[in-house]
């Protein structure tokens, strides 16, 4: 499935902070992933404020099934509800959980990569050996499994996703932290008597930094399509939340009667995933030196 | 999608083969075909969302391995599509003057599917089995009456009753009560079922679909189909796109919005008002709801029409607690039939309490109306200032918690039965099976229970149900709402079938294919 | 000698494999015992309320899960060990017998999505790298973000219902057939699943195409066969492509490793009764010996196939080879 790709790390050297983001905004991927995504989040944070048109959960039964109108910007649904408040709140979970679940993922994941490459040993082998399982389990059957186990609401889908992703940031960390340690100034620290933490989080952590944010932006994209694929098959948030995957689920029975039912949701989860496809794009361009000019050629 | 095991279907039915006028029309339309070597009188294939979870009738609850089974095997009783107990294995029955024993006489030349001959020693064997708690039948509480089964001779047999049971005839008329021949073992009917009914198992691909062929050596008039495929398309609009293309003829919704989008060009969907109901259950022994007065407040502060139309699109009737059409009750006859929130304000002062918090569990999935009906009750009850705290299950997790008897108050789909004793002796008697569950017991209602059991006169069990379904409704033991439909998808070819309120497929019996 | 095999690098990938697969085992049977409800209410519903004390531990001596977890773990991996992978008391027949049945088939979906996927995404990666920045760059990029974008469970039922209320084209409405019993109707019917999930994948191989072939063609060698007069045509099948092949073989296999699991929402959608989803019907039945088995047998292959690729990665890149 695509939404659950874990593709090879992407080795990028570290380059220096400056410029970063002004070489995201000369590409023009990143751009329009950049506004993309923003937009997308600003509607789907009106849904936390209150501000959106209507209550996505509230039901209106006599109003339903009206197609899009000034009223209903993209129609309602089979109970009545705003289509557009629903899609907002749709994308505001959808980013909430996945950022969230990345979020863990990272941090959960990061951390490991550096103890066991800078520590390797005993720690190394558990934490590679729990990585090669958790790679071995099929990932939606583990998010799947996972989100069965405890009371369903939005944090625990987010965490069984960041248990799927955590592994990738193990690995894509260890390596470059392997060899890192072997370099002359981390060695030279090391010899000048500095704390073993104290050399990983100010010598080591730092320059795996462009890595770990190359796989962030992979992992949201990845981490959205996963929350709706969850929710598509009845495991994500539940209902009357809104969830762009469960919205496309209720809508297949609606399709031909009210199109628009589908046609949102399933826009907004696109346009989304696009967006944030082509900001890490943006960002990976940026960060990777052997692209800088390379696309001219 | 999701598997929707529904709740205790099992408890239902069967029917007479001796639906004269639909038979006859089957029977016309496959006389002149039946010269090749398969069967004739066409192939049906139904579309189910899933594969019957098991093959031996006496554990079957799930829906559909209900209707599977229900095919291939046949019980003492059965029920026509009226819901009133016919003939089936036993051509006749009569209850001693006592009330004490129960003769019944088994017809003749009926034979399993391996060619074995039934006799009272099968019927004998199965019954009880069925009250032997080692079986682990989910009947077994239906026998609870019942002493003895002895047999007189190889076509009559007796039950002796510890007590009067007139619904034993009602109850016996289910594929949980299957009769079984007595050299077959769980074990073998599990990978080979060997049943009496106007059916034969054929084949069956696991998790993809299971053949049933026409038992020609049925003892009724033989079915009109050749063969009956159940065949596994586990997503609901996957099955309306099979309706469409033709490749499948037949299945059975519960959505409303599913069934309204089967229907189109060839495809007919036909709606059936169903036995089950959707209830507020409440736990009369737990905290603010221990208060007779709470509960009736929060019986005043509902509009049941309203969460029928919210919820379930209006696609229902509104209902008291008894739903077989022998015994309704009068959705009418209980306190504040309509919303009243002034009647509730008052009930509620009389409790003297305020701030009434309820918890309540809603499970999601096992049925689509759940989620939007808790919701619904929610902001009802809130209008009346009570609170009403949804906890939305797994539904592993909801049935857990529902079996344990775990919840104030619970968002719940009950399976129905024809007979009143059988759908609520179980629940509101002191020493019902159920009763940790429902919540809810007195004297008075044990008193009625026994009189109702005991009395075979259709009148005075109308009259007992009557003040029993009065009862239930005056001390609010739990919140009925409403009744929904299952919804027949056939194409225009099918004829012949008859759907029936338990969402029974018995009257593939008299089912045809026209081509 | 003990220590030279102990040091060898397959034995060594072949112990961690197998520890591995030990993890998984553990943490599958864990995980599924963590899920509410067990194969009793999974069986009756509410029904199970009714259910006497001796009923249920009936029942549960039935269903085997009246013995101790850890009994109950050594003993399902005791039989393994012998080849017996459990037996479904939902289906009644040996989970073995299930796994035969549906792995070919998500064996068979998922390299005619590999297939799919390298038909689209080679030619597309290829056409993109051949003018960097270009519309026809653009245009093949584009490409490549749908797939990357688009969920595979909105491109399934989009198709389906379309096709089939539009067209009237619902292979499968019809009952599964195998591929050695009905060869076109297998054909048709996985078809669109393999589309949809080849469509998928496709994007990943299409990106790696295309950046490999722009790395490779600023290589010197590249520059020193042009130099010396090779056609562009043959300089693009022959050298570039040919070293382009290892990332791609990389992609392949990960991708294939993943299939093998993942593509339960497209089988659930098209009725394919492929080997996910015989694992999601025995998670909501809770058949514990039917998942268990099943995750290890899915995790296995991940395991050979991730090692098969390693050795095509051996055989194709001689820089590997001689490491």
């Amino acid at each position: 499935m695509t939404d659950l790709t874990r593709t090879a790390p992407i080795a990028v050297p570290a380059t220096r902070r400056a410029g970063r983001l002004r070489a995201v905004l000369r590409s023009p991927s990143g751009v329009v992933g950049l506004v993309l995504v923003g937009l997308l989040t600003v509607a789907g944070l009106l849904s936390f404020t209150g501000l959106l048109p209507y209550d996505p959960v509230a039901q209106d039964p006599p109003n339903r099934l009206l197609s899009p109108s000034g009223e209903h910007l993209f129609g309602t649904d089979q109970f009545g509800r705003d289509v557009f408040s629903r899609v907002a709140a749709g994308v505001g979970s959808s980013v909430l959980i996945s950022v969230v679940a990345v979020t863990l993922a990272t941090v959960v994941g990061t951390l490991g990569g550096l103890v066991a490459g800078f520590f390797r040993g005993f720690t190394d082998t558990a934490i590679g050996g729990l990585t090669n399982v958790l790679f071995a389990f099929p990932p939606l059957l583990l998010a799947l499994a996972l989100a069965s186990v405890f009371d369903r609401n939005w944090f625990t889908v987010a965490v069984a996703i960041a248990v799927v992703y955590a592994p990738i940031f193990v690995r894509v960390t260890r390596g470059p932290v392997l060899s890192l340690r072997e370099i002359e100034y981390v060695k030279a620290a090391t010899s000048t008597g500095q704390g073993r933490l104290s050399i990983l989080f100010r010598h080591v952590l730092p320059n795996i930094g462009s890595i770990v944010i190359v796989q962030v932006t992979l992992s949201l994209s990845w981490a959205v399509l996963t929350e709706a694929s969850l929710s598509f098959l009845g495991l994500g948030t539940p209902p009357p939340a809104a969830s762009l995957g469960s919205m496309i689920f209720d809508a297949r029975t609606l399709v031909e009667i009210a199109p628009w039912t589908m046609i949102a949701p399933g826009v907004a989860v696109v346009l989304l995933v696009v967006g944030l496809n082509l900001l890490g794009d943006g960002l990976r361009d940026a960060l990777d030196p052997r692209n800088r000019g390379g696309r001219a050629r | 999608m999701s598997h929707r095991t529904r709740i205790a279907r099992s408890a239902l039915a069967t029917l007479s083969g001796a639906t004269a006028l639909s038979l006859v029309l089957a029977g016309c339309s496959d006389s002149g075909s039946s010269d090749g070597d398969g069967p004739a009188g066409g192939d049906l294939v139904i579309g189910v969302t899933s594969d019957p979870d098991t093959l031996f009738p006496w554990k079957a609850t799930q829906f559909q391995a209900v209707n599977v089974l229900e095919n291939i095997y046949g019980s003492l009783t059965e029920l026509d599509s009226d819901m009133t107990v016919v003939p089936g294995l036993a051509e006749e029955w009569e209850t001693s003057d006592d009330g004490l024993t129960l003769t019944f006489f088994l017809r003749d030349g009926v034979t399993f599917q391996d060619g074995s001959a039934l006799d009272s020693a099968d019927v004998v064997f199965s019954l009880e089995s069925i009250k032997d708690e080692a079986t682990a039948a989910v009947a077994a509480s239906s026998l609870a009456a019942v002493e003895s089964v002895e047999a007189p001779d190889e076509h009559t047999v007796e039950l002796h009753l510890a007590s009067p049971d007139a619904s034993l005839p009602a109850n016996l008329a289910s594929v949980n009560m299957s009769i079984l021949s007595s050299d077959d073992t769980e074990e073998e009917l599990n990978g080979q079922p060997n049943g009496t009914g106007p059916f034969t198992f054929d084949d069956r691909v696991s998790s993809q679909s299971i053949t049933l062929v026409r038992n020609e050596e049925f003892w009724g008039y033989p079915a009109g189909l050749g063969s009956v495929e159940f065949r596994v398309i586990p997503d609901e609009s996957a099955i309306v796109s099979a309706l469409q293309s033709g490749n499948v003829q037949m299945a059975v919704f519960d959505d409303p919005l599913v069934a309204q989008t089967a229907e189109s060009g060839d495809v007919t969907v036909d709606p059936t008002a169903q036995l089950s109901y959707h209830a507020l259950m409440l736990n009369a022994t737990r905290g603010d709801l221990a208060d007779v007065n709470v509960r009736l407040a929060v019986q005043c502060a509902i509009d049941r029409q309203q969460v029928l139309d919210t919820a379930a699109l209006g696609e229902g009737e509104v209902t008291g607690p008894i739903t077989s059409p022998a015994y309704r009750s009068d959705p009418q006859a209980r306190p504040c039939p309509e919303r009243d929130l002034d009647q509730a304000a008052e009930y509620l002062a009389d409790s003297g309490r305020s701030d009434v918090t309820i918890d309540a569990i809603v499970s999601q999935g096992e049925y689509a109306t759940s989620v939007n009906e808790a919701q619904n009750i929610q902001a009802q009850l809130a209008e009346a200032g009570i609170t009403l705290e949804l906890e939305v299950l797994e539904s592993g997790a909801y049935v857990d918690r529902w079996v344990a008897g775990d919840f104030d108050a619970a968002v719940a789909l009950n399976g129905g039965n024809p007979d009143p004793n059988g759908m609520y002796g179980r629940y509101f008697t002191s020493d019902g099976n159920l009763n940790a569950v429902a919540g809810y017991s007195s004297p008075e209602l044990d008193e009625l229970f026994a009189e109702g059991r005991s009395v075979e006169d259709p009148e005075e069990r109308r009259e007992i149900y009557r003040q029993i379904s009065a009862h239930l409704e005056e001390n609010a033991a739990w919140i009925w709402m409403f009744t929904s439909y299952s919804y027949t998808a056939m194409t225009s070819s099918v004829q012949g079938f008859t759907a029936m309120p338990n969402g029974s497929l018995r009257f593939l019996r008299t089912t045809a294919l026209t081509s | 000698m003990l220590r030279t095999l102990t040091h060898h690098p397959v034995a060594r990938r072949a112990a961690a494999a197998l520890a591995t697969l030990f993890g998984v085992a553990v943490f599958v049977f864990v995980l599924l015992r963590a899920i509410p409800g067990d194969q009793i209410t999974a069986a009756l519903g509410t029904e199970a309320a009714a259910l006497t004390p001796a009923q249920r531990s009936d029942l549960e001596a039935y269903y085997g899960i009246d013995q101790p977890l850890v009994l109950q773990f050594f003993s399902w991996l005791g039989n393994l060990l012998t080849g017996n992978l459990g037996y479904s008391t939902r289906s009644h027949e040996s989970v073995l017998e299930l796994t035969l049945r549906s792995l070919p088939v998500t064996f068979e979906l998922a390299l005619l999505a590999i297939l799919i996927a390298l038909l689209i995404g080679i030619p597309l990666g290829m056409l993109s790298a051949s003018r960097p920045d270009s519309p026809r760059d653009a245009a093949g990029q584009l490409v490549g973000l749908a797939g990357l974008s688009i969920p595979a469970f909105l491109l399934a039922t989009t198709l389906l219902s379309v096709l089939a209320s539009n067209f009237g084209f619902n292979p499968n409405g019809q009952a599964f057939a195998p591929l050695f019993e009905d060869p076109v109707l297998n054909l048709q019917q996985l078809l669109l699943p393999s589309l949809v999930l080849g469509f998928g994948i496709a994007a990943p191989i299409m990106r790696t195409t295309r950046t490999a072939v722009l790395e490779v063609r600023s290589n010197d060698f590249v520059r020193t066969a042009r130099a010396k007069g090779v056609g562009a045509r043959r300089l693009q099948v022959r050298h570039v492509l040919g070293n382009a092949l290892v990332p791609i073989v990389t992609m392949v296999g990960l991708q294939f490793g993943y299939l093998l699991g993942g593509a339960v929402v497209v089988e659930q959608v098209f009725s394919v009764p492929g080997i996910g989803r015989q694992v999601l019907l025995g998670i909501q039945q809770k058949d514990y010996a039917l998942v268990q088995s099943t995750v290890l047998v899915i995790a296995a292959a991940f395991v050979l196939v991730n090692l098969l690729t390693d050795l095509a990665y051996r055989l194709i890149d001689p820089r590997v080879r001689a490491a």
